[in-house]
């Protein structure tokens, strides 16, 4: 059932109204008297919104409506390719310490061996993600997600709304977690992990993750089977944003990236982080994960190439491992260094204490 | 007595833990608080997916007890004027007690009191008051909840101050509840801050909660409970069926009337119970364009990756599937179209992919295997294939276990067979392997039906069971080109991997080398048709073959790899055996035959064993004899049989009787069962000899004759069964 083309020129930010009249679900926990037993948080009081995001940047607005209004840092996407949510160094050197941390942003995730030229429906060369980090978990972190959905206009009691066990691990980034993907009627819809370890590094306190799939979101709502066809603003599609992207991305990481040139491209990347690990002032951790990640897109590249065979591949992934290791390493000594580092310096500043 | 009620309230819990962390909790319960001396019984427990819950019975304080503890031995308690000594007074002292609280022992021995009577020591009757169990609960909680044991435990900066700090958990926990006849025992859960005890995050009282979104427009209010039985109906008012028995019974109440139209449940109404709170099931409808997907892919859609029910209509085709839901069906048909959408997604995919294999021949496909890795240090799947393809090469002209039209079709087989692993179907479907190779090959024609069976079923037998797949599903020499496939396949796998000593330990099976090994077992025992006058695959022949093809792609030494491989199959064909129900002394009997030993040709040891178990139950009287009496026979000889034999030198009749019985035996012909029966009737005269004769005579002589009497009598056996094994 495809919606006809919206006519009225609307304001854009004009129909995300109602999530600001939702109540904020994050309440403490009561600390009752031993023997009272703690309020149960309230499950979802939340009023759903009677009009859904009706396009994919109203769904947008929503999600950054919701959690900024719950004290998460409102970002923005990472400036570079990287595959996930996760990789952004808001989420993988947020993660690490013991300074308190809230984020959301959108983050366009890059899979080259996902490309289908823009001919499939359902996969994409990019999606996009909203990523949210809450550090520490709040004990509702559930609830909350489950408020997110409603202030979406999706009533979980209309639907059948699930978590089914699924844990997850990125062996680039030494990273993993345990948590479940969220069911929508069958549809996964986000997934929900609760951090354990970064950069081969275990976390306290850890942190709760919760990536949300944007077009798959998108297309539930508005109702489409073919990405394509959503509504990206009124009057103006998917196709009409991406498709030209879609194609020739796709057919420049299947049939034109040229192998040997992201061959050096990997390896001269990686020196280059390591050779910013040796900073004798120990501040260059940062400029030393951009190298890294460019180092991991590389790698895809010639994974969706073809060009990596069988023996290499598992040393390759170990190279860009151990660089990310030394860089979460070198982020939490900096982050341990005594007073004298300046305010807003280093991860987690007081604004950010929740 | 009063009743102990635990619910604890986690996050989803994965599905496939919830029964054996229920059993734990009880089992625990049950271990602990008997430790405690709160003599739980009537323990109960249930489980759903946000929740496991125990009832049981305790007392409400421990019983008071006395124990006799004794201390220094009488004669030096006192000296000789009467007194108490320092060794008396240290004893009392030890005991916080005055020394006149001590007792002495009775003149003859006879102490006083209850507990260990050590006489002629000094005792104190120490009694210690029961305390109230309420105090001693929430200890009994914190080592229950630290005793469970989770596949995976993670950790949710938990704290519990019973001195142990961090508590790592299977999922958060969000509320406690914790009763003892009604009212609450107190038991807090902290958050652990900087390493150390932080806020309270999760305290123990009355109240539970119900399913998340139902009743519509209530849920999320507390739900108050003072006992098990209590627990059970408020939730059940609450939309969250706590017994999973009643949650399977309700799953069965939609499903049966479909019973005739479900194929294969694959288990998914056993895995629908612990998935949801409050099972509901609905059906969908497959679009008639995709019905004509073979059904392998679609019950892979449906099955794999949604847990759905494929439900076939008349003709057999897949039109329909059930699901479950957490829900009520309120909303049944705008989920299931949400359903609908996503496995029209998947199977729109799907017939993509199946368009886009057919247009390119599977055996063109054989050198893109170079491309996909079997494992780091072993190489692709076109360097496996070729380690295969010699395999069977030795299995065909060089070992004669094939005919020539076997060998080919083998080898045709073989060389396909893992080509549809870089086709789009498998590598978005893994499962679908040899199962699409088998599809493609058909749909393409040219091949042969036995080539299409072989590279269909090459990953089987994936089980143990005697009926399990691939059994009626091949006849004749098919059997045998499958075997021939599949055995190749995984030999190789085992010597690739033992070569690079990665071999299975107590809990680690990563590669599935069990589950490979069972399977060439179970290929040589039920499906291996060799025709007379062919030669049966020789397992130890075959080992050798496999490690030889390994080359230097071995890190060990090949004898090395061999011993360890050919001790992994025996282990595994033991294992075979003993699951299809042999007792395990039979099975070592049969495994202890020779000429041919059971590496040499395990079919015949499968004969033989199950010739074995038969007649034993017939004569088991006999054989129990006759086992001892081998046994004897076996340790006496002590591994040096003795060929010489002359009848000359028998001095009694019981050895010319025996004698006269092996020898007719030995020339005794029939089937295993017929010569065991025969020699179940060696039983009297063995008993004799060893009643009459003493077999180690003074004599050399004499002595080696009767040394050779008992060796041919064993060899009788040898043949057919070890029975000494069977003492």
């Amino acid at each position: 059932m495809k919606r006809p083309a919206k006519t009225t020129a609307k304001k854009v930010g004009a129909t995300h109204a109602s999530p600001l009249r939702t109540r904020r679900a994050a309440r403490k926990p009561a600390r009752g008297r031993v023997g009272a037993g703690l309020k149960p948080a309230p499950t979802t009081r939340v009023t759903p919104t009677p009009v859904r995001p009706r396009t994919l940047q109203d769904l947008v607005f929503a999600l950054q409506t919701y959690w900024g209004a719950r004290g998460c840092l409102i970002h923005q996407p990472w400036d570079g390719e990287v595959g996930a949510g996760t990789m952004h160094p808001e989420t993988f050197l947020r993660v690490l310490g013991p300074k308190p941390w809230k984020v959301g942003y959108v983050q366009p995730s890059r899979r080259p061996a996902d490309g289908r030229y823009g001919d499939n429906p359902n996969r994409l060369y990019k999606h996009q993600q909203f990523q949210v980090i809450l550090k520490p978990p709040p004990v509702d972190i559930q609830d909350q997600y489950l408020g997110s959905l409603a202030a979406l206009g999706i009533d979980p009691a209309r639907h059948d709304v699930r978590f089914e066990e699924d844990n997850w691990e990125s062996p680039t980034l030494g990273a993993w977690g345990i948590g479940w993907q969220v069911l929508l009627d069958g549809q996964e819809i986000t997934q929900f992990t609760y951090f354990q370890q970064a950069g081969g590094i275990d976390l306290s306190p850890i942190s709760g993750e919760i990536t949300y799939g944007l077009e798959r979101i998108a297309m539930y709502l508005q109702d489409v089977d073919n990405v394509y066809d959503l509504e990206w603003a009124p009057g103006v599609r998917y196709r009409d944003v991406r498709h030209e992207e879609e194609y020739q991305l796709s057919r420049y990481s299947f049939e034109q990236a040229d192998a040997a040139l992201h061959r050096d491209l990997f390896e001269k990347y990686l020196a280059e982080g390591w050779r910013l690990l040796e900073d004798p002032k120990k501040r260059s951790f940062l400029a030393a994960y951009d190298w890294c990640l460019k180092s991991s897109h590389a790698f895809n590249v010639l994974d969706a190439r073809g060009a990596i065979s069988v023996s290499e591949r598992a040393g390759l992934i170990l190279k860009i491992r151990k660089l990310a290791c030394a860089v979460a390493a070198a982020c939490v000594e900096h982050a341990s260094a005594g007073p004298g580092e300046a305010a807003g310096s280093g991860p987690g500043t007081e604004a950010q204490r929740g | 007595m009063a009743e102990f009620l635990l619910e604890i309230g986690l996050e989803e819990i994965p599905a496939s833990w919830l029964e054996g962390l229920a059993g734990q909790l009880k089992a625990q319960f049950e271990t602990i608080a008997g430790r405690e001396l709160l003599e739980p019984a009537d323990l109960e427990i249930a489980w759903a997916p946000r929740r496991l819950a125990l009832g049981a019975r305790v007392v409400k304080k421990q019983k008071d007890r006395e124990e006799e503890i004794s201390g220094p031995p009488a004669t030096i308690a006192k000296d000789k004027d009467g007194n108490w000594t320092v060794a008396a007074t240290g004893f009392a002292k030890k005991m916080g007690v005055s020394v006149d609280q001590l007792i002495m022992p009775a003149a003859h021995g006879t102490a006083i009191g209850p507990g260990p009577h050590d006489i002629g020591k000094v005792t104190y009757l120490k009694k210690t008051a029961g305390r109230p169990a309420i105090d001693i609960l929430p200890g009994v909680i914190s080592t229950l909840l630290r005793s469970l044991a989770f596949p995976k435990r993670m950790n949710w900066d938990a704290w519990i101050d019973d001195g142990k700090g961090a508590f790592p958990f299977g999922r958060p926990i969000r509320w406690l509840v914790a009763l003892l006849g009604g009212e609450v025992v107190p038991f807090t859960i902290y958050s652990a801050k900087d390493g150390a005890r932080g806020e309270a995050v999760v305290v123990s009282g009355h109240a539970t909660r119900g399913h998340r979104f139902l009743p519509r427009g209530q849920a999320g209010q507390s739900i108050s409970v003072s006992s098990f039985s209590e627990l059970e109906a408020k939730l059940a008012s609450r939309y969250v069926i706590l017994d999973p028995a009643e949650r399977e019974a309700r799953i069965q109440r939609t499903l049966v009337p479909q019973a005739s139209r479900i194929r294969d449940d694959h288990g998914l109404p056993a895995e629908w119970r612990d998935l949801v709170e409050y099972p509901t099931v609905v059906f969908g409808t497959i679009p008639a364009e995709f019905r004509t997907l073979p059904t392998e892919v679609i019950e892979t859609v449906l099955v794999h990756h949604q847990k759905y029910l494929p439900i076939t209509n008349g003709s057999r085709s897949v039109d329909r599937f059930a699901a479950v839901v957490n829900t009520d069906d309120a909303n049944a048909a705008e989920i299931v179209r949400g359903m609908e959408r996503v496995v029209v997604a998947r199977l729109r995919d799907a017939a993509f992919f199946f368009e886009e294999d057919l247009k390119r021949p599977l055996a063109d496909r054989s050198s893109d295997l170079a491309g996909v890795t079997f494992h780091q240090k072993l190489g692709s799947y076109k360097d496996k294939t070729e380690r295969m393809l010699r395999l069977i090469e030795e299995m065909g002209p060089k070992l004669g276990l094939l005919t020539k039209t076997e060998h080919e079709a083998a080898g045709e087989a073989a060389a396909v067979a893992k080509a549809d692993l870089t086709t789009l179907m498998v590598r978005e479907f893994p499962e679908l392997q040899g199962a699409m190779g088998a599809i493609y090959l058909r749909a393409q024609g040219g091949s042969r039906g036995d080539v299409i069976h072989a590279v269909q079923w090459h990953y089987h037998p994936l089980s143990i069971e005697v009926g399990a797949a691939p059994a009626g599903e091949l006849t004749g020499g098919e059997a045998t080109i499958f075997g021939a496939v599949s055995i190749a396949d995984k030999l190789d796998t085992l010597a690739g991997y033992f070569g690079l000593g990665l071999i299975p330990t107590g809990s680690s099976d990563p590669f599935g080398l069990r589950r490979a090994a069972q399977g060439v077992v179970r290929v040589l025992i039920d499906f291996w048709a060799a025709a007379d006058g062919e030669r049966r695959p020789s397992l130890r022949k075959l080992v050798a073959a496999a490690v030889a093809g390994q080359g230097s792609l071995s890190k060990r030494p090949p004898a090395e790899v061999i011993a360890d491989l050919e001790t992994f199959l025996l282990d595994r064909l033991r294992y075979v055996f003993v699951s299809r129900g042999y007792a395990a002394d039979e099975v070592d009997a049969a495994l202890g035959a020779r000429e041919p030993d059971a590496l040499d040709d395990p079919k015949e040891c499968a004969l033989r064993l199950a010739a074995l178990k038969r007649v034993r139950a017939e004569a088991a009287e006999d054989f129990g004899h006759l086992a001892v009496a081998f046994k004897r026979a076996k340790n006496i000889l002590s591994g040096a049989p003795q060929p010489v034999l002359d009848p000359a030198l028998f001095e009694h009749d019981a050895e010319r009787e025996l004698h006269a019985v092996v020898t007719r035996l030995a020339g005794a012909s029939g089937g295993y069962e017929t010569r065991l029966r025969a020699l179940a009737t060696l039983r009297g005269p063995v008993d004799r000899f060893f009643d009459d004769v003493l077999v180690m005579a003074e004599d050399e002589h004499v002595r080696a004759n009767r040394l050779g009497l008992l060796t041919q009598a064993l060899a009788l056996f040898y043949r057919v069964a070890d029975v000494s094994r069977l003492a």
